[in-house]
């Protein structure tokens, strides 16, 4: 089993490296048996973490329920993002974008790595450079959760934001710029907030484990009740801070909607199914150790108070939106919302709610852009005043849209159904009635803003001249399997699953 | 109120040291040039280099020395070298910009130093290794750090905030981490030059499309 | 073994007497880094000695105030130096009659006095100085509150004898960052008071970014050989606080002995001139700042200022 975690950890690495220097095709088949591949080997470790931890590689490498919910998550949009990208890449039309004269050369060493020599997208080096930097992303969203660090946790997601804001860049535009810019500044400061958590609670640990040893999770959490709470309390909101930053909490949330709606579609996908919860994961592994150490109430207010400011922003914001990837970015907002106040709730149910909507989430919201990048590449634009008729001219993306964005704002039968009504039923059994109101409130304006705008540009009738049919097979390939794996949630989640959720969610509890 | 006690050479060398890491924030925030601005950078980080060395020699911690060492070579040349390689392809812009007067910037510094320190105070934290008041230093480091990334509006400042603002972070690692295991204090380092590949990719690439290294172009994206 | 009183004595006669000849010295270095020859060394005394000589004018609009002014403004020049350790490094009878705040309010009122005088002139030059040397004289001021404070709180007192043996117990005292950046915000402090680069060219002939010299531009006579002589003095004065409170509290007698007390007298001025030396070359290095950006000098100067207190408040409150 911990063999499985040093392959996570190295393959793709290695064919990040091999992509850099080969032809499309190669790197896109590369990239999709990696990414199937590495869903299968997170599959694979499912049933062994039911009962007990997975270690590896002296045990800096770690996998228990908990990392492998979200490594579920993460691989599964792994594979699906790399079979939409070989049909994102090789259509026959872009999507719009303003391309200036990047005819400047600047030479030096750094020419190798950078983006000094502009690459065109179409052009060879762009995609060379974009499969690489899509396993190299992969990579590094899978790799957060299975190290046993806490430090290591905060370098691993350090480089996600390094790795994703090249990625966000990598069209040359200059809003593609700006919102890199924006991004990585942003995040960056936030890390630097988080690098402070992680200072803060190695000196809670060395108080009771003496200075100079490693952040591992076991002995921090068996630790944790002797800590000073104070301490503790600190590092807890300069986590929740600092990591919600990169989950796009409000008010850290304003890189979010630029970089979400300025970057290719499959690099968006990543960003909003996984980055975002892979800052969840961290702010998780904090909460643990801040429940043993001060109890359950103090985390919870802190999650609830974010959670509900940043659901209620977004679900504002979601009736205003012109632009389709940003409305779907907004969406993203508010599910991380939706996220931090079923946490908030910390009964058991609201907790596998909780996990359940991570899962959903990925899927659902990786569907979703995936159907934006095909009716961009229909119609070239995406302005949602301007999208008229996507269900006539795409006969299976748009309905897939459609279907996809019933299932972001929670339309049964899908997977955000059940994880939401979970949530809702598990806070009014704790009881927190004032909560589950606002959260219901948010979750029903944020599906009047997403349905109207949605079903406005999908099901009205096409314009004149414009052309009928798919652009690729993969896009529609990769939709379909997001969206078998959202209504599988919603409708039967296997059993294995089912049991790893509840043993997930037992660790998020409070200790026995 | 009674007399302060004798607090020691070496407690008032590294003060001194950190109290000297904060100066050059706030003159990161006044100082016009952005050659000025890295080269303050570097500065910083060389007297960050000086306290790491002096820790280790006073409290017998050999790995903070090589720490020293890395920090020298990364961030005192390297990290500095790189951002004057990509300035040196802007002829424009050698003047950064400030969005508010340098003495409203500096106020407002003072007062996030004021409320660092004064948070810090707060807190029951002991070091085996610095001061005290280093911690409430490293602190004000950091939160004016944020101020230069807020109120400075060229993109050169805002990546040298950022750097800096891990340099505050480095100070307040010795303070109460002094012996954080090392291989995360290497990963730290190598990260962080990651990071700087990146910044100077995107200031690189942002000039190329603006011909301006002043972020007010950066205004298209909002709502 | 001398008698208090003369020690006493000595100090306002060291200050009085010594103050032209300081700013004749560092008149000199002053035209020699320049690379000119310069005047002699002696040069301001001839020139009070010529004003004294001089029949006094009036402006019509002015009243008494004018003519008392300067008086008020030489007899407080002549009250601080009986107030703070310069000679001898423990306090003399008088030295206790203020604290360091009361210095400071003397000096204070001795400005104050002027800028009065030359506001009721009615001259331009003179009203525009007096104004901008109340702007800039309450910009700096809470630098010299947070002064005051890091020696209250170093020393517990509001004794300047006390902060300078304070410094001269250890070294690591002598190295306290407080203690450092107060001597560096006090050495700002001195900057703008006695008008010198970037604050003032203190040398300048414009009225036009004059400060402190425009407010004297109506007087003559014995009255402007007060407010010259004056002046002179008040540069010694701050100068020997920096020097002797903060920066450099060595040299001065321990004992009324009368060969270490005369021996204190030189060691005293050559600390100034040492100072003014310094000042000179900073002087001729940096370029003045704008009128309307003087406010990031005050700005730097409280933050100095600040960070002391801060640095003690968190470590020993």
């Amino acid at each position: 089993m911990g063999a499985i975690l040093v392959v996570i950890l190295v393959m793709p690495v290695v064919v990040g490296l091999v992509a850099w220097r080969s032809s499309p095709a190669l790197a896109g088949g590369l990239t999709v048996s990696a990414g199937v591949a590495t869903f299968g080997l997170a599959l694979a470790l499912v049933p062994g973490v039911g009962s007990h931890s997975v270690l590896a590689l002296d045990s800096w490498l770690r996998a228990d329920a908990l990392s492998v919910v979200f490594l579920v998550a993460t691989a599964f949009l792994y594979a699906v993002t790399s079979i939409f990208a070989v049909g994102y890449l090789h259509g026959p039309k872009r999507e719009p974008r303003e391309v200036l004269d990047g005819s400047r050369r600047l030479g030096g060493p750094l020419n190798l790595i950078t983006f000094s020599t502009p690459a065109e997208p179409g052009t060879l080096l762009y995609s060379q450079r974009f499969w690489a930097g899509l396993n190299f992303f992969a990579w590094s969203m899978a790799v957060a959760p299975i190290v046993n660090s806490l430090a290591l946790l905060w370098v691993a997601i350090e480089i996600t934001t390094v790795i994703s804001a090249l990625l966000v860049a990598i069209d040359n535009t200059e809003g593609a710029t700006e919102a890199s810019w924006k991004y990585v500044l942003i995040a960056s400061m936030g890390l630097g907030i988080a690098l402070v958590a992680t200072i803060v609670i190695y000196y809670a640990g060395s108080t009771v484990l003496g200075s100079g040893y490693e952040l591992f999770f076991d002995p921090l959490l068996r630790a944790a009740p002797r800590f000073p709470p104070g301490i503790v309390r600190l590092a807890f909101v300069l986590a929740v801070l600092g990591y919600g930053t990169k989950m796009g909490l409000f008010p850290v949330h304003t890189w979010l909607p630029d970089a979400h709606s300025e970057a290719p579609t499959p690099v968006s996908a990543l960003l909003s199914g996984s980055l975002l919860t892979i800052a969840f994961y961290a702010i998780l592994r904090y909460y643990q150790i801040a429940i043993r150490s001060v109890g359950v109430a103090f985390p919870r207010e802190v999650l609830l108070a974010f959670g509900i400011a940043s659901l209620v922003l977004a679900a504002l914001y979601l009736l205003s939106q012109r632009d389709l990837k940003r409305l779907f970015a907004y969406s993203s907002i508010e599910h991380m919302g939706i996220l931090m106040i079923g946490m908030s709730f910390g009964v058991t149910i609201a907790v596998v709610g909780v996990l359940i909507h991570v899962l959903a989430h990925a899927a659902a919201k990786a569907t979703a852009f995936f159907g934006a990048g095909s009716v961009m590449r229909r119609l070239g634009t995406k302005d949602m005043t301007q999208i008229r008729g996507g269900i006539g001219l795409l006969p299976w993306s748009g309905p897939m849209l459609v279907l996809a964005i019933l299932g972001l704002s929670a339309a049964p039968p899908f997977g955000i159904f059940r994880s939401e009504f979970l949530i809702v039923y598990g806070g009014l059994s704790d009881p927190q009635d004032v909560a589950v109101a606002i959260l219901v409130a948010g979750v029903t304006m944020a599906f009047f803003g997403l349905s109207w705008y949605g079903t406005q540009a999908m099901v009205t009738p096409a314009p004149e001249g414009a052309i009928r049919g798919e652009t690729s097979g993969w896009i529609v390939a990769a939709m379909l399997v997001g969206l078998i794996a959202l209504a599988m949630l919603g409708i039967h989640p296997p059993a294995q699953l089912d049991h790893l959720l509840a043993r997930a969610a037992a660790e998020l509890g409070p200790p026995r | 109120m009674h007399p302060t006690p004798d607090p020691g050479t070496f407690s008032g060398i590294t003060e001194g040291l950190a109290a000297l890491i904060l100066l050059t924030e706030f003159a990161m925030l006044r100082s016009a040039m952005l050659r000025s601005q890295v080269r303050l950078y570097s500065f910083q980080s060389l007297v960050v280099a000086a306290l790491a060395s002096a820790v280790a020699a006073a409290r017998g911690i050999p790995d903070l020395f090589i720490l020293a060492g890395l920090t020298l070579v990364l961030k005192v040349i390297l990290i500095p070298g790189i951002i004057f390689r990509v300035m040196r392809g802007s002829k424009v812009d050698l003047a950064g910009s400030h969005r508010l007067n340098v003495a409203t910037m500096i106020f407002i510094g003072i007062s996030v130093s004021v409320f660092g320190f004064l948070a810090v105070e707060g807190l029951d934290i002991h070091s085996a290794t610095l001061p005290t008041p280093a911690l409430g230093t490293a602190v004000a480091v950091v939160l004016v750090s944020f101020v230069v990334i807020i109120l400075r509006g060229d993109v050169v400042s805002q990546a040298v905030g950022f750097f800096s603002l891990e340099n505050g972070v480095s100070v307040a690692s010795l303070v109460v981490a002094a012996g954080l295991p090392f291989i995360v204090e290497v990963a730290f380092l190598v990260d962080l030059l990651v990071a700087v590949v990146v910044f100077g990719v995107l200031m690189r690439v942002h000039h190329m499309k603006a011909d301006t290294l002043s972020t007010d172009v950066l205004d298209r994206l909002k709502g | 073994m001398l008698p208090a009183w003369l020690a006493q004595v000595l100090q306002v006669l060291t200050v009085a007497l010594g103050a032209p000849l300081v700013s004749g010295v560092i008149a000199k270095i002053e035209a020699r880094l320049q690379g000119r020859r310069g005047p002699r060394v002696l040069q301001p005394y001839y020139d009070l000695a010529k004003l004294f000589r001089k029949e006094t004018l009036m402006p019509e609009e002015s009243s008494w105030v004018f003519l008392a002014a300067p008086v008020v403004a030489f007899t407080c020049y002549l009250i601080v130096p009986l107030l703070i350790p310069e000679l001898t490094n423990f306090g003399l009878p008088l030295s206790y009659t203020a604290d360091i705040l009361g210095g400071a309010f003397i000096l204070a009122l001795a400005g104050f006095s002027v800028s009065l005088a030359a506001a009721e002139t009615g001259a331009p030059y003179a009203q525009l100085g007096s104004s901008r040397a109340m702007t800039f004289g309450a910009l700096i001021e809470p630098s010299i509150l947070f002064i005051t404070f890091v020696v209250g709180i170093v020393t517990s007192t509001d004794l300047p004898f006390v902060e300078a043996a304070a410094a001269r117990s250890s070294l690591s005292q002598a190295i306290l960052p407080a203690h450092l950046l107060a001597a560096i915000a006090f050495f700002l402090v001195v900057i703008s008071d006695t008008g010198r680069i970037p604050v003032e060219t203190h040398a300048s002939t414009t009225e036009l970014g004059m400060i402190d010299e425009g407010r004297t531009l109506e007087w003559s006579g014995p009255p402007f050989a007060l407010l010259k002589w004056g002046s002179n003095m008040k540069q010694v004065i701050l100068y020997v606080i920096l020097l002797d409170v903060f920066a450099a509290p060595w040299g001065l007698a321990g004992s009324l002995a009368a060969g270490s007390v005369l021996l204190a007298i030189p060691i005293l001025l050559g600390k100034a001139v040492g100072v003014g030396a310094v000042l000179t070359l900073s002087d001729n290095t940096f370029s003045k700042l704008r009128l309307f950006k003087l406010t990031e000098f005050m700005a730097a100067a409280f933050l100095l200022a600040v960070l002391a207190i801060l640095t003690l408040y968190v470590g020993y409150a």
